[in-house]
């Protein structure tokens, strides 16, 4: 059943994709807009929800006739590299882009590919949209990067302040993976939860990245019997592992991450243990989702068989290229043109209800505008879904 | 050594191509992108054929990607922290990297077959996770922002521009990168046709005999994983300048895994060998780009097919057709 | 102290099971098998499929898993393995075909079964808790009991029947076996679908506790050569040993420094290292490797 729909939903996607270029050559002319990420090996999932987000809002866009720069309407077409999450071919990936003339790039996924890629963004003039925290990305002098989400220093402080407000968590325990992107956000979060008062019980605990079985590694967190405890960084794929592990271990109190989670690997992985797990997560919680949130998961699900709760976070970077480029055509070629228009930009915030709005932030964490305005948008897992707990700014 | 006629006229065939054909080509059809992939594959091919050299002793080295990592760590560092310029930092890097190699090699060289395998590919574990502990190399964050290697003068005759003041760098790191992994073969095939080689050939056949007959195999064993490993070092320096930035994820285990793949690909029989296949295996990946998704079932496929054909590596189809020595 | 214990055997024994598979392939055909963890994945996505999906009972789920990965396993010996180690001039050779094979398991199961992590539901509910000095999960003590009994069926087999002394006459000496009349291609064939079988097994137990996605092959592969090098290449009691001391390890390290949390896997790793430099074959190989 699942097999064939999924066989179903590729062959759609083929034949959709070949239509649609096919019909591109024949009317509009085509910009490209590049992805570098990983969409194979154990990080696959990250990847994918965002290639996969892009290449539906995209398929979207040509069908209703194109998206119109200035004077002219373009076709969209997303090329895409997988980097293998390795940052040696994130450079090659990147080059690509440039040989394709493209100027703008979302990703790549983590911090060492983000990096990697720096100079040969800086040296062709392409502007990416990573989804990775370190603030030597986006600060000065670095000014082509940038951040594609929300960063975990500034939800973690969000969250903990929530909890420690409501809920009365005074104790904190972290467990991170022991590899660069998780550990980072550890110390980030160990830095925020210090400066709120909390007393942080744990923090040297991690874990290999291959690990599957999460008891042991949890056995001596839990002996500190936190109040929170936060899974720094964690993948999607373990964090179902983890809850459960913590759950049947005894453990009480409440589990959190900084990163984007999908409900129904939750529900599959962690069932009814996962019940208030708390995640950031973007605005497809039905308070928030606006119809055209509503529709563009419609549209993901046709095309792909499944929808990833990841994407309500990725939804975004595509449609702030798309909206700075109409508010200073110039920029399509110039990506000056871009920066300084970013500055000033302010667009309506299409997938959210009420009156939020689009535009660059990051004046207080880099120094400069280098940050997309996505929601804070804190969710919590319950019986197979997200509800929203609080939605934040940051500025 | 004498060379035959045919030979040298290969070999200059093959620097007119890499040093003149290949920007000729790249400036004709204007595929810039090509540099980096071409200058990735010098890099890499260098680390290769210090794999290679292990094979030669009949050892399988899964650990090439530890000694690029120790490698790039190393010239970062001496960049970075102590403001070497880079032109140092690259010897230094391999000198560090063939050290270590001395001081692991003596316990572990003892070990052969599968169990060499896998200790070295623990080893490469070992070293990401020593980066991602130690505080000079930044753990988890790594180091980034390393600057562009500077110029290099002797007597204020300019030896290295300055990369830095540069239009386009991809063709300055192309141009080192050849140069780097000309050297290297060089040095390979000079070392494989002199009395260390022999050695080596007679201590693959069989360690105990080559011992008997009155050959160190202790010193020599040593004295080849640490050139390999200097090799290395070499490749992984030279990455972190072009990438401008080191993680302990730079070099893992799948680097390790590739570094030995090449070698196979390219056939343990062949000096060249390595350098081929690191072409076939990075350069096949880019040019299967078009694909997507299906990128990583065709170049599997092909992969299988190439091996279940050519079981002896590529450069073997020159050979099948002669004599079958 | 109890828990410590409780973790070791657990992780031990189900990491005992994925390196009996290895092992019996590297004896028999001194094939270093990159592919198997990607064995162990497709194994764990079957039974998704067949128990989590399409909602059949947990045993017609484990036996899908392991006849799926029986024929998987034939088929990529009759005609990708036994014709390579026939041609090459080094055997190291098949190295680069497992490896081959693996990148082709891995794309495939991208291919056909997504990218996401997936479980199913738990086999049984609740939890053993003695005055919570020893908790452990219901499920957990039978996947455990079930992996052990697996082990104890495997050396059964390869002790009382037929099949498995020729596989162990060839496992010691191929040429003798072959003079013997021991069909040399075809219990190779059976010994390799066996292997991935084992892999398979592993693979449909496991997903009931940790789930599966398809990043788990290459990291259950080279944890598995961990072990396989610690027992002693090419040896099923090594094999066994090795997954119970790398479980223990594991258990053992993770309580005691876990307040060192970024170092407790390099201490494992290099202990790891001493070990095998003092002690070169492993606890029970033999010494060739």
């Amino acid at each position: 059943m699942q097999r064939r729909t999924l066989m179903k939903a590729a062959l759609t996607a083929v034949t959709l994709t070949a239509l649609g270029t096919s019909a591109a050559v024949a009317e509009n002319p085509v910009l490209k807009i590049g992805f570098v990420g990983v969409t194979s090996g154990p990080a696959a999932a990250w990847g994918i929800s965002n290639q996969r987000s892009m290449e539906t809002r995209a398929a979207w866009i040509n069908e209703t006739g194109g998206v119109t720069i200035g004077d002219t309407t373009y076709d969209i077409e997303i090329v895409s590299f997988d980097d293998q999450k390795d940052p040696k071919r994130a450079i090659a990936g990147m080059e690509k882009m440039a040989q394709e003339g493209i100027h703008y790039v979302v990703g790549p996924n983590v911090d060492d590919g983000a990096a990697a890629v720096r100079p040969v963004a800086e040296a062709n003039g392409i502007m990416y949209f990573p989804y990775a925290f370190p603030k030597s990305l986006y600060e000065p002098p670095a000014s082509n990067a940038v951040l594609g989400m929300v960063a975990n220093y500034q939800s973690g402080p969000a969250i903990y302040k929530y909890l420690m407000d409501e809920k009365g968590v005074k104790s904190v325990a972290f467990i991170a993976a022991n590899e660069s992107d998780p550990l980072s956000q550890r110390d980030g979060g160990v830095a925020a939860a210090e400066a709120l008062g909390l007393d942080v019980v744990s923090a040297n605990v991690t874990y290999q990245v291959d690990t599957t079985d999460f008891t042991p590694v949890l056995t001596p967190v839990m002996r500190t019997r936190p109040d929170l405890l936060v899974l720094s960084g964690v993948s999607p794929a373990n964090a179902p592992q983890l809850i459960r592990s913590a759950r049947e271990l005894g453990f009480e109190g409440i589990i959190s991450t900084e990163t984007a989670q999908d409900a129904g690997v939750l529900a599959e992985g962690a069932g009814d243990l996962a019940n208030g797990f708390i995640s950031v997560g973007g605005a497809s919680t039905p308070e928030l989702a606006s119809p055209m949130m509503n529709e563009f998961v419609q549209r993901y699900t046709d095309m792909f068989g499944e929808y990833n709760d990841e994407s309500n976070t990725k939804v975004y970077a595509l449609e702030y290229i798309l909206e700075t480029l109409k508010a200073d055509p110039a920029a399509i070629s110039d990506v000056d043109a871009f920066k300084t228009t970013m500055d000033s930009f302010e667009a309506p915030n299409p997938y959210m209800n009420g009156d939020a709005k689009l535009r660059y932030v990051g004046m207080s964490s880099f120094g400069q505008k280098r940050q997309v305005a996505v929601p804070l948008v804190v969710n919590v897992y319950k019986d197979g879904a997200f509800e929203t707990l609080f939605v934040a700014e940051v500025d | 050594m004498g060379f035959s006629s045919k030979q040298m006229m290969g070999l200059g065939v093959f620097l007119f191509a890499i040093f003149v054909g290949v920007p000729l080509l790249i400036g004709a059809t204007g595929r810039w992108d090509f540099y980096f992939t071409l200058t990735s594959v010098a890099l890499l091919a260098i680390a290769s054929a210090g794999v290679w050299l292990t094979f030669y002793i009949g050892r399988i080295n899964i650990g090439q990607g530890a000694f690029a990592l120790i490698g790039a760590y190393v010239s970062a560092i001496l960049v970075v922290k102590a403001g070497w310029s880079f032109w140092l930092s690259l010897p230094a890097a391999g000198l560090f990297a063939a050290l270590v190699a001395v001081l692991i090699g003596l316990p572990i060289l003892r070990l052969r077959g599968v169990y060499f395998a896998m200790i070295t590919l623990v080893l490469t574990q070992v070293v990401t996770l020593t980066a991602l502990a130690l505080p000079i190399t930044n753990g988890a964050k790594g180091i980034s922002n390393i600057p562009l290697p500077s110029g290099l003068s002797l007597f204020g005759i300019p030896l290295i521009p300055d990369f830095g003041s540069m239009e386009n760098t991809k063709l300055a790191f192309y141009l080192t990168a050849c140069i780097l992994m000309v050297v290297t073969y060089a040095a390979l095939y000079r070392l494989v046709n002199s009395r260390l080689g022999h050695l080596c050939r007679s201590m693959q056949q069989n360690e105990e005999l080559a011992s008997s007959i009155g050959v160190n195999i202790a010193y020599i064993r040593i004295v080849i994983f640490a050139i390999s490993s200097f090799f290395g070092g070499l490749g992984g320096a030279m990455f972190g300048s072009i990438a401008q930035s080191v993680y302990p994820s730079s070099f893992q285990v799948a680097d390790s895994v590739n570094f030995m793949l090449n070698c196979f690909l390219g056939g343990l029989g062949y000096v060249f060998g390595p350098m081929l296949g690191t072409l076939v295996l990075y350069f096949g990946w880019d040019l299967l780009f078009e694909f997507g998704k299906y990128q990583m079932l065709i170049y599997s496929t092909l992969l299988i097919l190439i091996i279940r054909f050519l079981p002896n590596g590529l450069l073997s189809i020159r050979f099948s057709k002669g004599d079958k020595s | 102290m109890e828990q410590i214990l409780a973790n070791g055997v657990y992780l031990g024994s189900q990491y005992a099971m994925i390196a009996l598979g290895l092992t019996l392939i590297f004896a028999l055909m001194n094939v270093l098998n990159f592919a198997h963890g990607q064995m162990y994945v497709i194994g764990g996505f079957v039974t998704y499929t067949v128990y989590g999906q399409l909602g059949l009972p947990f045993v017609v789920a484990l036996v899908m898993s392991c006849v799926t990965l029986a024929i998987l396993g034939a088929l990529i010996e009759k005609f990708l393995f036994a014709p390579v180690i026939k041609g090459s001039a080094r055997e190291e050779s098949t190295m680069l075909l497992a490896a081959g094979i693996a990148f082709f398991l891995d794309a495939l199961i991208l291919i056909i079964f997504g990218e996401k992590q997936r479980g199913v539901p738990k086999i049984v509910n609740g939890v053993f808790n003695y005055d919570f000095r020893l908790i452990m999960p219901y499920d957990r003590i039978l996947i455990c009991g079930l992996a052990i009994l697996s082990i104890v069926a495997f050396i059964g087999l390869m002790q009382y029947t037929k099949t498995g002394r020729a596989l162990r006459a060839l496992a010691q000496d191929r040429t003798a076996a072959q003079l013997m009349g021991v069909n040399v291609d075809r219990y190779s064939m059976i010994g390799f679908a066996l292997g991935a079988m084992l892999a398979g097994l592993v693979g449909g137990l496991l997903v009931t506790i940790t789930g599966v996605n398809l990043g788990m092959g290459g990291p259950t592969s080279i944890k598995a050569f961990m072990m396989v090098m610690i027992g002693g290449a090419g040896v099923i009691s090594g094999a066994i040993w090795g997954g119970i001391i790398l479980g223990f390890m594991e258990a053992i390290g993770l309580a005691v420094l876990s307040q060192y949390g970024d170092i407790t896997y390099l201490l494992i790793f290099i202990s790891l290292m001493i070990f095998l430099a003092i002690r070169p074959q492993g606890l029970m190989g033999k010494p060739w490797g």
